[in-house]
């Protein structure tokens, strides 16, 4: 276990050695969020359901914060160690493939939750956010940190430059997380659009985490963890194949 | 020095003999006696291109060797290197290192690699990279090791300055400490003074011949000729993935019929 601990111990020292980066920027940034849209437009927006607006963004947000953290995490730091070939060090030491994608996994998530316990600190100071099931948000974040931090080590593996990592967060990501009802319950929203809502996986997560943290949601909590297993799973397992055969790491 | 019973005593090369306690089982002579240190047999490597980089490749380097990799660019070294040390997927063939398979964990834990190009982690301090480097290998306390190769490649002044930080001698100098960090049995080193000055040359030789008088087998490749000659028992010459001759530099230059290993070089590579 020992090659694997410290695989963990680097990606996590790369977290912390870039702390301003990787923590602080998502955290101001998801807080200027909940200033600007809760606290500016809740105003306006009284209640969504029986939650005040200014809670209501507060797990859209940090889910939004978590996915997008544990993704570009992952992408980065696999695709630069592919660049710069230092992932050479790993692929020749005696460590089993598992060993090799759980540690490059870890660091997204260390990411992950590092902004998450600090949006979670500063919501409930802000306004008060509540945490009515943690069992089920937790099996929400692991579930969805898996997802996310997975498929950040396969799009950081098959990138060919850099832009193709950052066009998945940009022109994926970011676009389903904001049509996944971060800002909104998409019962608001007329047909087809609230259909359309439930083919997006983002969705399932952020009413996962808001159930976790507020008791209500737009589907059921089990049909949420359902989707967002159904695709961690298989995108974990999918990095764990190029770590097994090489393929693009290996010529 | 005082081991437990099933161990026995062996010295380091790097500090020049402090010794220390090995399991008997690996104990370096046990394996030597029975297997060679690289065998190669039937390696061919196709890339995606298309592009044939060694065909049906027989090598065979016993243990304890200083063997020497000659060849133009694209002969297929750095290749044979790569497929080694599992950095590229071999087409066909097998390679055992010390009568292991080199995919196995226990082979890839007696191999040292020196890569030709600078390939050190951006993020790392020179002693993390070599603290991080012995945890990959599944070192226990690997600092001490760490401050001893400090020493030992005179980098005590940089220990806690990152890689892109360095000058180029002193990359190339943690390159070559990291290869040794693990204590690898089958230490390769991929034109390892390639763009060095003189000076750093002669040291980085010096470190190498103490690493090779110690019992470590060393693989080299180099386009340096009076280097092959100067530190290598055994020589091959390769060239568009084929082994071409194979001898020390004095058979080299008898089975040429020429009096420098240069011409001999010329010669095997315009045949």
């Amino acid at each position: 276990m020992t090659p694997l601990v410290w695989l963990c111990k680097r990606e996590t020292l790369r977290v912390s050695k870039l702390w301003t980066q990787t923590v602080l920027a998502p955290v101001v940034s998801s807080m200027l969020f909940i200033l600007v849209f809760g606290l500016s437009l809740g105003g306006r927006i009284k209640q969504v359901g029986d939650v005040d607006y200014e809670v209501f963004i507060v797990p859209g947000l940090i889910t939004m914060a978590m996915a997008q953290a544990a993704y570009a995490n992952n992408a980065s730091t696999i695709f630069q160690a592919r660049f710069d070939r230092y992932v050479n060090d790993v692929l020749s030491a005696p460590m089993r493939p598992w060993q090799m994608t759980l540690g490059y996994t870890v660091g997204g998530v260390v990411r992950a939750l590092a902004i998450g316990v600090s949006l979670l600190v500063l919501g409930f100071v802000l306004v008060d956010v509540p945490v009515q099931h943690p069992f089920e948000l937790a099996v929400a974040m692991g579930l969805g940190l898996t997802l996310f931090a997975s498929l950040g080590l396969v799009v950081g593996i098959y990138a060919e430059v850099w832009d193709h990592t950052t066009f998945i967060q940009n022109i994926v990501i970011l676009p389903l997380t904001f049509v996944g009802g971060v800002f909104y319950s998409v019962d608001v929203l007329p047909s087809p659009w609230e259909e359309l809502s439930h083919f997006n996986p983002i969705f399932y997560l952020v009413n996962a985490v808001r159930y976790g943290f507020l008791g209500e949601s737009d589907v059921s909590i089990w049909l949420s963890l359902a989707v967002i297993a159904t695709l961690a799973i298989p995108v974990y397992l999918w990095s764990l194949w190029l770590f097994s055969t090489g393929r693009r790491l290996k010529d | 020095m005082n081991c437990p019973p099933k161990l026995g005593v062996q010295a380091d090369p790097l500090t020049h003999g402090t010794p220390r306690c090995v399991s008997r089982v690996t104990n370096v002579e046990a394996v030597y006696r029975d297997h060679p240190a690289l065998q190669l047999r039937g390696l061919t490597k196709r890339y995606g291109d298309g592009t044939l980089a060694l065909e049906d490749f027989d090598l065979e380097i016993p243990a304890g060797a200083f063997f020497g990799l000659l060849g133009p660019n694209g002969a297929g070294k750095t290749t044979l290197i790569s497929a080694v040390c599992n950095l590229l997927r071999v087409t066909e063939g097998e390679i055992s290192v010390f009568g292991e398979p080199h995919d196995s964990l226990q082979a890839r834990s007696w191999v040292g690699l020196a890569e030709q190009d600078i390939n050190l982690d951006r993020f790392l301090t020179v002693r993390e990279t070599l603290t991080y480097h012995g945890g990959y290998w599944g070192m226990r306390d690997p600092e001490e090791r760490a401050d001893e190769l400090i020493e030992a490649f005179g980098l005590g002044h940089k220990s806690d300055t990152r890689a892109p930080r360095l000058s180029g001698g002193q990359r190339r100098r943690l390159l070559l400490a990291r290869a040794l960090m693990h204590r690898p049995r089958l230490v390769i080193l991929d034109e390892p003074t390639a763009g060095v000055d003189f000076e750093l040359r002669q040291e980085l030789w010096r470190y190498i011949r103490g690493l090779h008088a110690q019992g470590t087998t060393i693989l080299l490749t180099t386009h340096y000729l009076e280097e092959a000659e100067e530190l290598c028992d055994e020589i091959a010459l390769i060239r568009d993935g084929h082994l071409i001759a194979r001898d020390d530099a004095a058979g080299l230059r008898d089975h040429f019929g020429v009096a420098r290993l240069q011409d001999a070089y010329v010669k095997a590579m315009a045949s």
